[in-house]
Order: C-alpha cells, then structure tokens, then sequence
C-alpha cells in the first residue's frame, strides 16, 4: 500500500504548485491541508518529506524554463564579469547575476544548517496557522512601508540590477530563511523584500522568481537521492503525479503573477493569509 | 600593503581554509571530527554532508571576492 494515494499526491501537487510561487506558503498549505481533510499524513513524515523533493523539483525546473533566456544572459554576464574581473556598471546582467549569488548563499547556508530543526519545532498545523497569518501582516506591512522609487529604465533586469545594492540582496536573500518556518512564504518574504528595497510589484516578483530558482532547485536536488533509495519506496509513483501536476500548476502561476503584478499588489495575497491562517487557527484550537 | 590587497590575502586564506574544513567534513564521520567543529558527537558514524556543503560555498565566495578585489580597478571614464 502507498503511504500516499495517487490522489492525495495529485492534489498535494496541484497546491505545491501554486503556493509555492504565490506568497501564500506552501510549506503551510501543506501542513495545513492533510490536517484539514483528515489525511494521515505528517510533514516530517520521511515519504512525505521524499514526496516533497520531486514537487519541489518540477516547480524548479519550470521555473528555469520560464526564465531560460533570462537565465542564459545572466550566466553569460557572470562569465563576463569573472573574466574581466570586475563588474562593469553598464553591464545590467552580470550585476543581476552577482546579485543573486549574493542573496542565495546566506539563504543557502541559514536552510542547510536550520532546516531540520525548523521543521522538527514548528510541525504542526495549529502554528502553521499561526505563522500563515503572520505571513499575512509581513505582506500587508510591505505594501505600507515600501518605498516608491523612480522608474529609470525600460528593461526590467536593468531596473532591478539598478536599484537593488548587495547590502539588500543579502537581506532580502537571507528573508527567504523564513520560509522554513511553515506558514512564512518564500515568494512572499523576498518580494517584500524587494519593495522595501524600492521595486516595483512586478519587479520585486521578477526577482523573487529568479531568487527562488537556485535555492528551491538546489535544496531538492540535494534530497533526489533520498528518493532514489529506500525512503522512496511506495512513494516514486505518487511523486510522479505530484510533480506532474505541481509542474502544471506552477507554469500557470508564474504566467498569472508576472501578469498580475505589473498593475496589482500584494494585499489581496495578505487579506487571504490573515483570513485563513485565523480561520484554521481558530478552528484546529476548538477541534 | 594596501587595503584592497589586505582585504584580498585575507579573502583567500579565509577561502582555501573554509574548503579545507569542507573536505573534512565530507570525509571525516561527526565522531572523528575536531571537537571544536560545530557537528562534532562522540560515537556518531553520521556525516555532515551539509555542513560541507555550506563550508565550501562560503569558502568559494571568498575565493570569488579576492579574484575580484586583485582584478584591474577600473577609473570611471571623464566627459
């Protein structure tokens, strides 16, 4: 018997997809789901975390799909830059590029090192609620405390290459630590980031996107193997499905935000947290 | 010596120490480890893959740091 049905694998992927992208936290949503419609499964669970790694796999890979020729400019500019041996101001790509090595590492190493005890701290769905709700007012408090920064170039990496210092890559890089508290989102905690820095809405997602590309792929390759080996039994099936869909779902949501973005704000995302991390929090205290 | 120069000797020695500390911990089981390397427990055949890996990347961006600050500094061109 499967520890997890092909369904509850479609449906865990369906929502990996989405939450991982939108600033909602799908580390919480997948705390709270199962907890919600009384599946017995557990996010320390060893096949839940191996079920994890795939979803998390195809939300990255389609995420590098969706911004490969963005991806092939900037390694292009890292390459420039390495040798020349220095950053040239005018050259917006390698900037975004160093950028982006600068907010992944302490992202990078504060996940390696705090992971497990995170998880293991705040397992469960009545303080994934809590922190969904939290995750709520750090949204809501960018969009009122970002600063509005003149527009100056056409081009989206130049902009954000240009507006964005390395003190505040490595902040909003190392914010991305917060969502190995489940209920904090990622997304959510770099494109607020990304406003208090002085982007734009679709700027500050643009690089949240492109943030999140190295760490999320990173962190489930690192686990590929966990799948591949015994802790994959039963579960490789399932995980396939939940990939597939998460892939599915993820695309659609990339698509949709950088859409969205470019005239909407974070609040509708906020209103959404507080709504249901107070609902779920409220009700899993009376049940 | 300059500060630029400083800065870089300091980035490199740091670097190549940092990716030494990696190799250890890749290959040394936490029992065998320095008892002073966060990781370290007595009787423990685990390995601290992790702690490798965030050693090295460390240890690299310091080694990118000082390529950079030993690079040609660039004046900014007059008009």
């Amino acid at each position: 018997m499967h520890p997890i049905s092909y369904f509850q694998g479609a449906m865990l992927g369906l929502l990996q997809g989405v939450s991982e992208l939108f600033p909602v936290s799908s580390l919480g949503h997948s705390v709270i789901l199962p907890r919600l419609v009384g599946w017995h499964i557990h996010q320390n669970d060893k096949f839940f975390i191996t079920f994890l790694v795939a979803t998390h796999l195809a939300t990255a890979l389609v995420l590098l799909g969706f911004f490969r020729r963005d991806w092939w400019r900037i390694l292009k500019g890292l390459g420039r830059s390495l040798r020349d041996r220095g950053i040239d101001p005018a050259d917006a790509d390698a900037k975004l590029g160093w950028l982006l090595v600068v907010g992944t590492i302490p992202a990078g190493i504060l996940g390696l090192l705090l992971e497990s005890s995170l998880r293991s701290v705040f397992a469960s769905a009545q303080s994934a609620s809590i922190f969904l709700f939290c995750n709520g007012l750090l949204l809501f408090g960018a969009e009122r405390l970002r600063r509005r920064a003149p527009q100056t170039a056409d081009d989206d990496d130049t902009r954000i290459a240009r507006q964005v210092g390395w003190r505040d890559s490595a902040l909003v890089g190392t914010a991305q630590a917060l969502a190995l508290v489940p209920g904090f989102s990622r997304s959510g905690a770099t494109m607020a980031g990304g406003l208090l820095v002085g982007l734009s809405n679709k700027d500050a997602a643009r690089f949240a996107f492109l943030l999140a590309t190295p760490i999320i792929g990173a962190a489930a390759v690192l686990k590929l193997p966990e799948l591949a080996g015994p802790d994959g039994r039963g579960v490789r099936g399932p995980a396939l499905v939940g990939a597939l869909c998460a892939a599915v779902t993820a695309y659609l949501a990339v698509r949709f935000l950088m859409r969205f973005f470019e005239t909407r704000t974070l609040v509708p995302f906020a209103v959404y947290c507080l709504a249901a991390g107070a609902a779920c929090a409220i009700y899993f205290a009376t049940t | 010596m300059s500060n630029r120069r400083l800065l870089a000797t300091a980035a490199i020695i740091l670097g190549l120490a940092l990716i030494a500390v990696a190799i250890v911990y890749w290959a040394e089981p936490a029992k065998s480890l320095p008892s002073f390397f966060p990781g370290h427990e007595s009787g423990s055949n685990h390995h601290h893959t992790k702690h490798g890996i965030a050693s090295f990347l460390v240890g690299l961006a310091c080694l990118v740091f000082a390529w950079f600050n030993t690079g040609q500094q660039k004046r900014p061109t007059q008009t």
